[in-house]
C-alpha cells in the first residue's frame, strides 16, 4: 500500500459568514491550504469534494464553482454521507492517492447554513425520512410509525435519546455533560477558526442555561456554522519530488463501517439493537483503522483525538467506542481533567464540533486539527506533549455512519 | 493493482414504480452478488450512488445500508452517477485495502421531478432567478449551438433516436422500446424546447444497478470471465457560462486520459463498442467527436452512414443508451454493465468479436462532468 501524507491544511473562518457566498467560502479554505502546502495550483492532479447539498440550497454546488477552486478540466469526485461527509471526503482524497491514480489530491468540504432558512445541524435530519413518509402515507400507514422511527426532533432529538441511553449505561450525570461542553467552549476560545468561544467557561456556567429536552441543555447544543476545511494529500514520492521540508502528517489507517441498526433497528428493520449508544459501527471502524495503522493499544499509542461530538455525551461515548477508555468510564476521566488540552489524553483541543459545526466542514476539520497537532502548528491549542499519532473521527446519518482516520508523524513501514 | 468487473445486475426501468427504493436496491445488490458468485461475507467495501435532491431527502443513503449490503462494511456514498461509485470502489481495491467491492446506484424519479432538480443545479445568484432555464432548455441551447456550428439538422438528431430506441426493443429492462419507430415519428413527438422533441430527451425513470468488482488478487480465482478495467479518465468542465457549450471539452480530456492509460492510439479502430450516456440526442453526436471516433463537426457523418449501428464499424449504444430509459444515478453504471456484457458476449445486441469496450457517464448540466472507462477481456 502506498504511503500518503497530508502536506497542507486550510480552514475558512467559521461562524455566520454572510460576507461571502458559498463559492467564496470554499475558495477561502482551498487557497489557504495550497499556500500552506507551498505548492502551485497546477501541482494538484485531482479533487475530492462534498457537502450536504440541501443545507446550502444548491444541488451539486461544486459544479457551479469548479473554477473557483482550480478544478476545471481536472478530475473531481464527490461524496456525501451526512455528518460524516467531511470524514468521507477526507477518506476519498486519501484513496484517490493511495490507489496510485494520482500523486497530489486536494480534498475540501464545506457547509453554508446561513443560506438556508433551516439550520441543518438541528432540524435537517428530519428530512431524512420525508420520502418514506410520503410513501407510508401513500400505502395507508399512519403518522405514528414515523415517530417510532426515532426521527422526531431531528439530530438534537436523536441525540437526546442517545444521551439518555448513555447515562443509563455509564451512570454519568448531566453535570458531566456540562463539564465537556465548558471544555469545548474554553478550548474554542484558543482556536482562531472556531465559532462559539467562551474563555474561562465553567461547568456551572453551562448548568445555568435552559433545559431544552432532558438531558440536554441549551449550553450543550452545537451552533449551525458556515465554514470550509481543506487538506492536500501527496504520495510519498510526491512529497520528495515537491521538496516538502516542513513536517507533514502521514495517513496510517482509515475505516468507515456503517451500523444501520443503531437507530432504526426495532421499528424499521425488524432487528433489535435499540441502544443508540451501543455504536457497533464506531467500534468496528476504530478496530479496523487501528489494525491498518498497526496500532495495538490505542490508549497508549494515540496522543490526541479529535472526536465528532456536536453534543457533549458523544465525546464521552465515542472516546470509549474508539478504545481510549473502558465502556462507561469516560466521565471519570473528564472529572480528573484527563481530556483537557494539558491533560494526559487531550480530546478535541480545538473546541471540537460542539463549538463549531458547519456540517460538511466538521468531519474534515477533525482531520485538519489532528494533522495540525502532528505538524505542531495548532498554535494556542497545541497540546503540550509530543504528538506521534492522532485520531480524527466523524459520525453521520442517523447516528449509524462512522469514519475514523489515524494520522502519524512518520510513514508506515 | 488491476481491477475487474466480475458481476452485475440491472433492475427493470419503469415509471411510477410501486416498489420502494429500498426493495429495488436490495434486489440489484443481491442479484449482482449472485451473478458474481460471491456472498455478502466476501465483500470488503460497498459504495453507493444517489443524490439528496433526486431522492427528495437529506442523507439519501440512510435506510439503504441494509438493503445495499453495506451493514457493518467499509462503506461510503458517491453523490453523482453510479459509475463514479464504481470508480471509488475500484480505487479502494487499487489501494490494496480490500479485494472485493460492491457498487450500487439508484434513482427513483417518481420521488422528485429530476427536471426540477436541474433548476436547483443552477447557481442561485443570477441564473436561478431567470425562470427560463433548466436542464432541458439549456440542452436545447446546447443543441442549437452545436447544430449551427457544424451544419447539423433535426434529422440527424432524430436518426440517433431511431437507432437507440430500435436497439432498445431487444433489451428486456428498457423503458422505451420502439422497434418500428421512424424519423418522422421522432420529429412529430411533442416539442419540449426547440429543437428537442419528447423522444430526443432521455426519459427519467425509476431504476437501480449494481456491479461487483474484484482486484487481480482474486478476480480470476472467483470468475471465469472477468472484464478488466484498462483505462480510466475523469474530468470536470467549467460552469455553464464559462465553457463552450458547443463542445464536450471535459469528455475529450477524460477520453484522452483513458485511451492513454489503456494504450489505445486509434480509438475508431481499437474500440469495438461504446456505451455512452446521451441525455439528449445531440449529445451522442457531440460524444462521437469528443471520443475521437471522428473529427470535430463530423459526428453526423457517422450516424448518416450507419457506422454506429450494431452492425456498423463503430457500434454505439447497442443497449439503447440513456434515451431508452434514464434512472439518473444508475444510467452511467448501466452503460458500464452493458459494456462489460459486450465483452462477455452476453449482450442482447451483441457486437461480434468484442474485446475492447468503452463506457461513459456524464453529470451536471449540459454534460459538464464526464467519466470514461475502457474495458478489456484481459488484464
Amino acid at each position: 500500500m502506498r504511503n500518503v501524507a497530508i502536506i497542507g491544511c486550510g480552514q475558512a473562518k467559521h461562524g455566520r459568514r454572510t460576507d461571502v457566498n458559498q463559492a467564496e467560502l470554499v475558495a477561502e479554505a482551498v487557497w489557504a491550504a495550497v499556500e500552506d502546502a507551498g505548492i502551485a495550483p497546477e501541482d494538484i492532479e485531482a479533487y475530492a469534494v462534498g457537502n450536504m447539498q440541501g443545507f446550502g440550497g444548491i444541488a451539486q454546488p461544486d459544479l457551479v464553482f469548479a473554477d473557483y477552486i482550480g478544478a476545471a478540466g481536472k478530475p473531481m469526485q464527490r461524496v456525501a454521507t451526512g455528518g460524516t461527509v467531511g470524514g468521507s471526503v477526507a477518506h476519498l482524497g486519501y484513496y484517490e492517492v493511495a490507489s496510485g491514480m494520482y500523486d497530489v489530491v486536494l480534498a475540501v468540504s464545506w457547509e453554508k447554513h446561513s443560506d438556508s432558512a433551516e439550520p441543518g445541524a438541528t432540524t435537517g435530519l428530519l428530512h431524512v425520512a420525508y420520502a418514506n413518509l410520503s410513501y407510508m402515507m401513500k400505502v395507508g400507514m399512519d403518522m405514528r410509525s414515523f415517530a417510532i422511527m426515532g426521527l422526531a426532533g431531528a439530530a438534537a432529538g436523536i441525540s437526546a435519546y442517545q444521551a439518555a441511553f448513555y447515562m443509563a449505561r455509564s451512570g454519568c450525570g448531566i453535570e458531566h455533560f456540562d463539564m465537556v461542553a465548558a471544555k469545548a467552549r474554553r478550548n474554542a476560545a484558543k482556536n482562531k477558526y472556531a465559532h462559539l468561544k467562551w474563555p474561562n467557561c465553567t461547568a456551572d456556567d453551562i448548568a445555568k442555561t435552559e433545559m431544552l429536552i432532558w438531558p440536554m441543555r441549551f449550553g450543550h447544543v452545537c451552533p449551525a456554522s458556515d465554514g470550509a476545511s481543506c487538506v492536500i494529500y501527496a504520495s510519498e514520492e510526491a512529497v520528495k519530488k515537491l521538496g516538502v521540508e516542513k513536517p507533514v502528517a502521514w495517513v496510517k489507517g482509515v475505516a468507515a463501517y456503517a451500523d444501520e441498526e443503531a437507530d432504526q433497528g426495532e421499528a424499521y428493520q425488524g432487528t433489535a439493537v435499540v441502544d443508540y449508544s451501543d455504536q457497533t459501527g464506531a467500534i468496528l471502524s476504530a478496530m479496523k483503522a487501528y489494525e491498518r495503522a498497526g496500532i495495538k493499544d490505542p490508549r497508549k499509542e494515540i496522543d490526541v483525538a479529535e472526536i465528532y461530538a456536536p453534543f457533549p455525551h458523544q465525546e464521552l461515548m465515542f472516546s470509549e467506542r474508539l478504545g481510549f477508555f473502558d465502556d462507561g468510564t469516560a466521565w471519570k476521566a473528564v472529572e480528573e481533567g484527563v481530556t483537557e488540552i494539558d491533560g494526559d489524553f487531550p480530546i478535541c483541543p480545538s473546541g471540537g464540533v460542539n463549538a463549531t459545526n458547519a456540517i460538511g466542514s466538521s468531519g474534515m476539520q477533525r482531520v485538519v486539527e489532528a494533522a495540525l497537532q502532528i505538524m505542531g502548528k495548532a498554535e494556542e491549542h497545541q497540546v503540550p506533549k509530543d504528538v506521534r499519532n492522532a485520531v480524527a473521527h466523524a459520525w453521520g446519518g442517523q447516528v449509524q455512519f462512522n469514519t475514523v482516520m489515524v494520522l502519524g508523524d512518520s510513514p508506515k513501514r | 493493482m488491476k481491477v475487474a468487473v466480475i458481476g452485475y445486475a440491472v433492475s427493470n426501468l419503469e415509471w411510477d414504480a410501486e416498489k420502494t427504493r429500498e426493495e429495488t436496491v436490495f434486489e440489484v445488490a443481491k442479484s449482482a452478488l449472485e451473478n458474481a458468485g460471491v456472498s455478502r461475507e466476501d465483500v470488503g467495501t460497498v459504495i453507493s450512488a444517489s443524490t439528496d435532491f433526486l431522492d427528495g431527502r437529506t442523507i439519501s443513503n440512510c435506510m439503504l445500508i441494509g438493503g445495499g449490503g453495506a451493514y457493518l462494511k467499509d462503506e461510503s456514498k458517491a453523490e453523482e452517477d453510479g459509475m463514479y461509485a464504481a470508480l471509488y470502489a475500484a480505487q479502494r481495491l487499487m489501494a490494496g485495502v480490500h479485494d472485493i467491492a460492491l457498487a450500487v446506484s439508484h434513482t427513483h424519479s417518481w420521488i422528485f421531478n429530476p427536471h426540477q432538480v436541474s433548476q436547483y443545479m443552477l447557481e442561485p445568484w443570477f441564473d436561478r432567478q431567470n425562470d427560463l432555464i433548466n436542464g432541458i432548455t439549456l440542452a436545447a441551447l446546447q443543441a442549437r449551438m452545436y447544430m449551427e456550428k457544424h451544419g447539423v439538422d433535426e434529422l440527424d438528431l432524430a436518426e440517433v433516436c431511431v437507432k437507440n430506441l430500435r436497439n432498445a426493443a431487444k433489451v428486456p429492462y428498457a423503458l422505451r422500446k420502439l422497434h418500428d419507430i421512424t424519423v418522422e415519428e421522432i420529429l412529430e413527438s411533442e416539442m419540449f424546447s426547440d429543437p428537442l422533441t419528447e423522444l430526443m430527451i432521455a426519459p427519467p425513470c425509476d431504476g437501480a444497478a449494481a456491479v461487483v468488482l474484484a482486484s487481480e488478487n482474486v478476480a480470476e480465482e472467483i470468475c471465469e470471465n472477468p472484464v478488466w478495467i484498462k483505462g480510466i479518465g475523469n474530468s470536470c468542465d467549467n460552469y455553464l457560462r464559462d465553457r463552450d457549450l458547443a463542445k464536450l471539452n471535459s469528455l475529450e480530456i477524460a477520453a484522452r486520459k483513458a485511451y492513454r492509460m489503456a494504450g489505445i492510439e486509434e480509438p475508431f479502430r481499437e474500440v469495438d463498442v461504446a456505451e455512452i450516456t446521451e441525455r439528449f440526442a445531440h449529445q451522442e453526436l457531440m460524444a462521437y467527436e469528443a471520443l475521437s471516433f471522428c473529427r470535430e463537426g463530423k459526428g453526423r457523418v457517422l450516424i448518416e452512414e450507419g457506422m454506429t449501428e450494431v452492425y456498423g464499424d463503430m457500434p454505439v449504444n447497442p443497449s439503447g443508451g440513456a434515451l431508452a430509459g434514464d434512472p439518473i444515478c444508475a444510467t452511467g453504471m448501466i452503460r458500464l454493465i452493458e459494456a462489460a456484457k459486450q465483452i462477455r458476449g452476453e449482450a442482447e445486441n451483441q457486437v461480434d468479436g468484442c474485446r475492447t469496450a468503452l463506457a461513459h457517464a456524464q453529470w451536471g448540466l449540459c454534460a459538464q462532468k464526464n467519466l470514461v472507462f475502457i474495458l478489456g477481456d484481459e488484464p
